[in-house]
């Protein structure tokens, strides 16, 4: 589904990613975790089109998306949700995940009906009785439910979701872990970057880990837990 | 040769001047992140300053000189930033450009009522008389004096910013000012000196500008203008690339002027600064898209179809029975409103919806007048009126698309100048007028103005209601949601170039509409009417009244028609005019969303009430 080749990124510089390379396969659920400044976000910029890498490509299919901008890559299938909220702050909860569905009409002509599509969506995130609400008066953890819902309604087939689950309390975080394993099991896949580590170990089936812009260690949530380097990594940055 | 030379000096004397003034531009810029619209009309108070100073009360010239360079100016521009700018930091572009055009505004205001056009200042040329003889070339002083100061000046300023502490800390400001603050310099104290620096600069170019012709409020303003390709040509930041680049403008106009024929001096040479203008923007590298971009601000809430519906019919039908109780006069002022509302329309579309802020509306309004004036007032008439100004926003919008905020403001401005200089006084006749008919409908007689004036009011209801549909369907949301965050829209597939160029494209069909309108009422239309300072006073009113309703559209624009009724009260009120305008805008520091937003606020409020209360009553019973 998704294939990044050795992406490099300066900024100034700082090298924020050095020859990252990793790959996402069709209906898979992969975590990307790493302390922070690791170059999470950085790589989602790069394989969403907002961040132009330095070297390297980045492969959806088999086909280079590396110069496409970020809305043709979007209408390859590509969806996902932002760190820092970016939702449209003007419009109510429903209009937002509306928007969505009204430019997968326009461009995907397979959404006949957006506003229930958008109203169906926004229930399965569990946001359905505040989709009347102005988006701005709703706290950030719910945002990100929204940005969630939103991104869905583009009906991506593969989905980047940046840190959903901060500011969720144990309850609806538990809701969102069971939301991603039913998005998988529609087909889907996801690459999933969380600080929380427990929801990545429970539902994730493949573990990146990202250190100073390199990956420093690869493989299921065991393998990932018990090795030595990562562990040098999260003890290393939470003693600094 | 000596041609050729006489005229590169000339012509270098000037671009010094534009130097200087696009170095004080840069130096604001850079380091408070605010683009001074009102640079201009610093140098243009300054430079009457002066005037009062030396040639008013009898100063001696170096003394008056000092003064107005190293303790008004900086005075002012430091008070600027205290009042003006200090509580819109981190506010979008739209609301710091709409408050320096404000303060532009204001100090044309002040201008004009300190020193009233009726008498004419002459400044002299500094050590006026003496010359000098260089390669058989005479070179006056007060030539040498400019080009001298420039030298110095941007000597100065580049010792200033790689040298000194304090100038290095103004360069960080910008990059990072939470880090600059921990440097322990305070990021409000830092710009504060840089707009003292940026208007001692603009007055230095003022001053120095002034003798070389006769001291005039709004050519002083705009003349100054030209030093804004300069910056471009240093992407607002570089230093010595500005000078370059205002060197370059100063020496090829005056080669231009000196060697082209009259025909080409008449239609272009004024205009070349804006061309040169509008190339620099358009090769600046954009930005990217970029996740985090500021929050933008937040629309009210628009009313229910059913609901504006029905306003718009009372307003028709109130229109229909105050146009009979109407005296002409007070019918021309109505009409006038009215239909200035509807121009504004295409504000409330492109920048209110749209988040694009275009100087250049009335210029599609004159567009609109022109075709429309051309083909007669059928049907061809008032389709030539939408289709032209249609074409033109959509050329310009292709050109200038990818840009944004402040470079797509630019860019319009110099759209705006330049067909002032070429088109407009050609096309319309100089200072001449062009006869503009009223378009001709079946059973209805336009010719009559309690007609026509319903008609507008018709016309209008039809923009408001329209718009307000447009709103809350899909195109509407499409808008509002690339304004809200270009990157989150982007990631769900929409073209941001393909929605701006059709907004763009609307918004001019709209605006040229307007303007046939409008030239139908007066009956003709005169260049004057189409200026770049009378669209920028359009969108400032817009803003004023609030850029997010039509309400609000109706109400600045009613405003502005009515203002010289007010004026017969209070005679004294027609010189304060702009300067009433433009002390509204620090009332943007307060409400950003205008008197429109303010009204759509208490609604909102008396609706949770009234709400509030039926739910008490219901509990109650
Ligand atoms: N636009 C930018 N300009 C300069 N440096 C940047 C920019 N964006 C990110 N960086 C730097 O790149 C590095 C990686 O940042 P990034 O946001 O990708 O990390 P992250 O892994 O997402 O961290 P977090 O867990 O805190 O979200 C950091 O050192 C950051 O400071
Ligand atoms: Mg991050």
């Amino acid at each position: 589904m998704l294939r990044v080749e050795d992406v490099e990124v300066r900024f100034g510089g700082v090298q924020a990613l050095k020859g990252v390379s990793l790959e996402v396969p069709d209906g898979a659920l992969v975590g990307l975790i790493g302390p922070n400044g690791a170059g999470k976000t950085t790589l989602f910029n790069v394989i969403t089109g907002l961040e132009k890498p330095f070297r390297g490509r980045v492969l959806m299919g088999d086909q280079d998306v590396t110069s496409l901008p970020p809305h043709q890559r979007a209408r390859r299938g590509l969806g996902r949700t932002f760190q820092r909220i970016e939702v449209f702050s003007s419009l109510t909860v429903h209009e937002n995940v509306l928007a969505a569905a009204e430019a997968r009409r326009s461009w995907g002509r397979d959404e006949p009906e957006p506003a229930r599509s958008a109203s169906e969506l926004l229930e399965r995130v569990g946001l359905g009785d505040v989709e009347r609400e102005r988006v701005d008066k709703l706290p950030t953890g719910l945002l990100r439910l929204v940005e969630v819902a939103r991104a869905l309604a583009s009906r991506p087939r593969l989905l980047l979701l940046d840190e959903p689950g901060s500011g969720l309390s144990t309850h609806e975080s538990e809701a969102l872990g069971d939301l991603l394993v039913d998005l998988v099991r529609d087909g889907r896949s996801i690459l999933l970057v969380e600080h929380d580590v427990e929801l990545v170990m429970r539902v994730c089936q493949q573990i990146h880990v990202l250190d100073f812009g390199s990956i420093i260690a690869t493989g299921t949530p065991d393998q990932v837990q018990r090795d030595p380097v990562v562990q040098a990594a999260y003890l290393g940055t939470s003693a600094a | 040769m000596t041609t050729f030379l006489a005229l590169s000096i000339t012509g270098l004397v000037v671009g010094c001047i534009y130097a200087l003034t696009a170095c004080g531009l840069v130096v604001t810029y850079t380091t408070s992140g605010v683009f001074n619209f009102a640079h201009g009309a610093i140098g243009m108070v300054a430079a009457f300053t002066y005037w009062q100073l030396s040639v008013g009360w009898g100063w001696p010239a170096p003394l008056a000189f000092l003064a107005v360079l190293l303790v008004l100016a900086p005075l002012l521009g430091a008070v600027v930033e205290r009042v003006l700018i200090r509580p819109l930091y981190g506010a979008p572009i739209g609301v710091t450009l709409v408050a320096t055009l404000g303060l532009l505004v204001t100090l044309l205001g002040v201008g004009f009522l300190v020193w009233p056009p009726d008498t004419t200042r002459v400044l002299p040329k500094f050590f006026e008389g003496h010359t000098v003889t260089v390669f058989s070339l005479v070179v006056d002083y007060n030539q040498l004096l400019v080009i001298v100061t420039s030298v110095v000046v941007a000597v100065g300023l580049r010792l200033f910013f790689s040298r000194t502490r304090l100038g290095i800390a103004m360069r960080a400001v910008v990059d990072d000012p939470e880090l600059a603050a921990l440097a322990g310099t305070k990021p409000e104290r830092v710009s504060q000196l840089s707009w003292a620096m940026g208007a001692s600069l603009a007055a230095l170019a003022g001053v120095l500008l002034a003798p070389l012709q006769t001291l005039n409020v709004t050519e002083l303003t705009l003349l100054v203008i030209n030093g804004y390709a300069a910056a471009m040509a240093g992407r607002l930041r570089n230093l010595p690339a500005t000078v370059a680049g205002a060197l370059v403008i100063g020496v090829s106009s005056s080669l231009v002027l000196g060697y082209a024929g009259p025909q080409v001096v008449n239609y272009v040479r004024p205009a070349i600064p804006m061309i040169l203008l509008f190339i620099a923007v358009l090769f600046l590298k954009q930005e990217r898209l970029r996740a985090g971009s500021l929050a933008g601000l937040r629309m009210p809430r628009t009313t229910g179809l059913r609901q504006s519906v029905g306003v718009g019919v009372v307003f028709v039908v109130v229109a229909g029975f105050v146009s009979g109780q109407l005296s002409p006069a007070h019918l021309a002022i109505g009409s006038q409103g009215l239909v200035l509302a509807f121009v504004m329309l295409s504000l409330v579309l492109l920048s209110g919806y749209g988040g694009q802020v275009s100087l250049c509306q009335l210029t599609f309004a004159g567009l609109g007048a022109y075709a429309m004036g051309k083909t007669g007032g059928g049907a061809l008439g008032l389709l030539a009126a939408i289709a032209l100004p249609a074409a033109a926003g959509a050329l310009v919008a292709l050109t200038v698309v990818r840009l944004r905020g402040l470079f797509l403001a630019l860019a319009t401005l110099a759209f705006a100048q330049a067909m002032d200089q070429i088109f407009f006084n050609h096309a319309l006749g100089y200072g001449g007028t062009l006869a503009i008919p009223r378009p001709r409908l079946p059973f209805v007689d336009t010719a009559d103005d309690q007609v026509y004036f319903v008609l507008l009011a018709v016309v209008l209801a039809l923009g408001s209601v329209g718009l307000l549909v447009l709103r809350r369907r899909a195109f509407g949301r499409r808008l509002i949601a690339l304004n809200d965050s270009p990157a989150a829209s982007a990631t769900m597939g929409v073209s941001p170039v393909r929605t701006r160029l059709v907004v763009f494209t609307v918004s001019s069909a709209v605006a040229g509409l307007g303007g046939a309108l409008l030239g139908g009422l007066h009956g003709s239309v005169s260049p004057n009417d189409f200026l770049l300072l009378n669209s920028c006073v359009l969108l400032l009113l817009a803003t004023l009244g609030g850029l997010y309703t039509p309400t609000g559209a109706f109400l600045a624009a009613m405003s502005y028609a009515l203002f010289p009724e007010l004026q017969k009260l209070v005679p004294e009120l027609g010189q304060v005019q702009f300067l009433l305008t433009g002390l509204g805008v620090l009332a943007l520091g307060r409400n950003r969303y205008g008197v429109g937003g303010q009204l759509a606020d208490a609604g909102e409020k008396l609706r949770a009430l009234r709400l509030q209360r039926v739910g008490v009553a219901r509990a109650a019973g």
